[in-house]
């Protein structure tokens, strides 16, 4: 049981290297220190992570259970990894490592570093405690650590009229939306009696008695109902799904470019992972009749809001004249693909919504780090205004371009690879019009991103913007994620074997999930 | 007439408690000022936490979570678990208001930045932000 201490070690760790930081403020005042600190945690987590997927996939071969304490599952908290959250955890860890080495180069001449870095780390701890934890309280706690830095984070530039106003909408919706998940919550402990996941997983399948927690209690149908929409609520709006997705154009431009970068990137892609976590493995289409009735009903808004999403942000996209908002709106209509693809109920749908989510955060994350460099360079962020900056830029505007290729689809780069799956999935659930929408929106979307490179690199310059040099600090992370994204477009099938099919099959199988945490119980409880 | 008081109060606080969730939600998202909608927000959460320890609550005769004797017999551990509250529900609530005090200093600290660069805190006048 404890020989898999890494699973349990990986968020706690992170976060008391995250919140000591502060500490270090009375004492040291270099940039320098602060660089090294938040690089070498960084580094640290990606390999934690790196080396829980290792157990994950190859040595144990299913889900491994680390029980806090050595309480047994339903008595106390137990973090539970599986395919899916061992996948999360390496996408979220490579990606925060680049953006931190960005960010490096990023926060020069900017006051204020040592907080930033020190809700980067949170930002980072929350994700991760978020997509490992086997237990639905502990992944209320962990998404408001994750919302906590990111309030902070977009609000950093508190002098800013922009970020403030972004700052005060986001939280205090933002802070409704986790409540909300709160009252969920409520709902299901009053009649399941029980938070952790494998034990709500199996009562909402047998509703007979687990060990230590007991029978369920009252109507579960109903509950399941109430909880069930709930928490959907809160999920769409941290994953900005068409009527909640309100507050993330104010809020991804405002923050710093690395910081939208994580929260385009990544943190929209723990609200998927919650709904996923939600849709397959606690409930499920397996589950007793009126629930998997309700789960069913789910997944079909789910479907509409999705599609919903991506028409309306990529009609959105076309009138933007500010790039962060523009490259914001494109999230908003990758995330309404991903969230339909997941939400058709077939394995085929899933490999695709997952395969498309670690390209979007990829490409995402390498266009708004290529956009900021050149926003810094014109010290502009209007398209009409940066005029032509890119031709002083060569190679950043080459990793911009090969972004905006990925997203768009360009064969040999992984965004095809990802649509085309989707396409077949659309297709072969026999939903046609879905395959339309995912084409009419990728074709508006292109017509915004021609207007971007239109005034980023073939409009002629129109004043001098001064010396202008590229500097690796910079172009070392925007080069290795161009490179993962050739990577993972060349390996697509290989991927799709050996990554996306484990994650999908465990997932429309939750019995392993059940049975891990079921021999945790016999070898703590007796 | 016999009245249940037990039954009586358990229903007038389900009531209000869904009187204070509806009010509470008005006030977040119609309350023009920035301070009366964190009132708001506060009053919702608490309306949260009560229904937590509502549902882990037990009618009379109750005690609560809290074994007296050092060395309990296994007359008392019997007794315990018949009339003892459901204490899982109060460590829920207790995470939940210090999570909520950390949040809600952080919105305050917002809205008070708000009314540094505004010199307002309506929201009406406050939006530049469009989309």
């Amino acid at each position: 049981m404890f020989e898999f201490i890494t699973i349990g070690l990986t968020p706690p760790l992170l976060i008391a290297i995250a919140f000591s930081l502060p500490i270090f403020t009375l004492v040291v005042k270099k940039k320098l220190f602060y660089d090294v600190y938040a690089l070498i945690s960084l580094t640290i987590a990606l390999i934690l992570s790196l080396y829980n997927y290792y157990l994950v996939f190859y040595v144990v071969r299913g889900p491994i259970v680390y029980p806090f304490g050595g309480w047994p599952p339903p008595v106390g908290i137990v973090y539970e990894v599986d395919a899916l959250s061992a996948y999360f955890g390496v996408i979220i860890s490579v990606v925060m490592l680049l953006i931190g080495v960005y960010s490096v180069w990023y926060l020069r001449g900017v006051s204020g570093y040592e907080w930033y870095y020190t809700l980067l780390l949170g930002l980072e701890a929350g994700m991760i405690g978020c997509v490992y934890t086997g237990d639905a309280f502990n992944l209320f706690v962990m998404i408001e650590v994750l919302s906590v830095s990111a309030y902070g984070l977009v609000a950093f530039y508190r002098t800013s009229h922009e970020a403030i106003e972004a700052g005060i909408k986001y939280s205090l919706i933002g802070a409704t939306a986790t409540t909300v998940y709160f009252i969920a919550l409520v709902f299901i402990y009053g009649t399941f009696g029980t938070l952790n996941m494998a034990d709500i997983a199996f009562k909402s399948r047998t509703a007979s008695e687990f060990p230590f927690s007991g029978v369920v209690v009252g109507n579960i149908h109903l509950a399941s109902a109430i909880a069930l929409a709930l928490s959907m609520w809160t999920f769409t709006f941290k994953a900005a799904v068409v009527p909640n997705h309100f507050w993330l154009p104010d809020a991804h431009p405002a923050a710093p470019t690395p910081i939208s970068a994580a929260l385009s990137g990544l943190v929209v892609k723990v609200g998927v992972y919650a709904i996923i976590r939600f849709l397959y493995t606690i409930y499920g289409l397996d589950t007793l009749q009126p629930i998997s009735n309700v789960v069913n009903l789910m997944m079909k808004v789910l479907i509409v809001l999705g599609m919903a999403s991506a028409l309306i942000a990529s009609a959105l996209m076309i009138v933007q004249t500010d790039i962060k908002r523009l490259i914001a709106y494109s999230t908003i209509m990758h995330v309404g693909f991903i969230v339909a693809g997941l939400s058709l109920g077939t394995q085929l749908g899933l490999e695709a919504a997952l395969y498309h989510t670690i390209n979007h955060a990829v490409g995402k994350a390498l266009l708004f780090l290529s956009a900021g460099v050149l926003i810094n360079a014109a010290g502009s962020r209007n398209i009409d205004e940066i005029s032509g900056v890119g031709r002083y830029l060569r190679l950043t505007t080459l990793t911009l371009i090969l972004a905006i290729l990925s997203l768009e689809g360009l064969p040999p780069l992984a965004g095809f690879f990802s649509k085309l799956l989707l396409y077949e999935a659309f297709i072969s659930s026999g939903l046609a019009i879905l395959a339309a929408v995912l084409i009419i929106s990728s074709a508006f979307a292109l017509l915004a991103y021609i207007k971007l490179l239109y005034g980023a690199y073939f409009k002629l310059p129109t004043r001098d913007f001064g010396k202008i040099r590229e500097e690796w600090t910079y172009l070392i992370p925007l080069l290795i994620l161009t490179a993962l994204l050739v990577v993972l477009g060349i390996t697509a099938p290989l991927f799709v074997n050996e990554v996306l099919s484990p994650i999908s099959v465990e997932l429309t199988n939750p019995m392993k999930y059940i049975t891990a945490a079921e021999k945790v119980i016999k070898v703590l409880g007796g | 007439m016999n009245i249940n008081i037990d039954e009586f109060l358990a229903n007038i606080s389900l009531i209000s408690l869904i009187a204070i969730i509806g009010i509470s939600l008005y006030g977040i998202f119609a309350r023009p000022n920035i301070i009366k909608k964190i009132i708001a927000l506060t009053i919702f959460t608490d309306a949260a936490n009560l229904l937590a320890i509502l549902v882990g609550f037990r009618r009379p005769p109750s005690i609560p979570p809290v074994l007296l004797n050092l060395q309990p017999s296994p007359e008392d551990i019997r007794y315990f678990t018949q009339v003892a509250v459901d204490p899982l529900p109060q460590a829920l609530v207790l995470t939940a208001i210090v999570i909520g005090m950390a949040v809600n200093l952080l919105i305050i600290f917002i809205a008070l930045q708000v009314y540094r660069l505004y010199g307002t805190l309506d929201v009406r006048k406050v939006r530049r932000l469009r989309g």
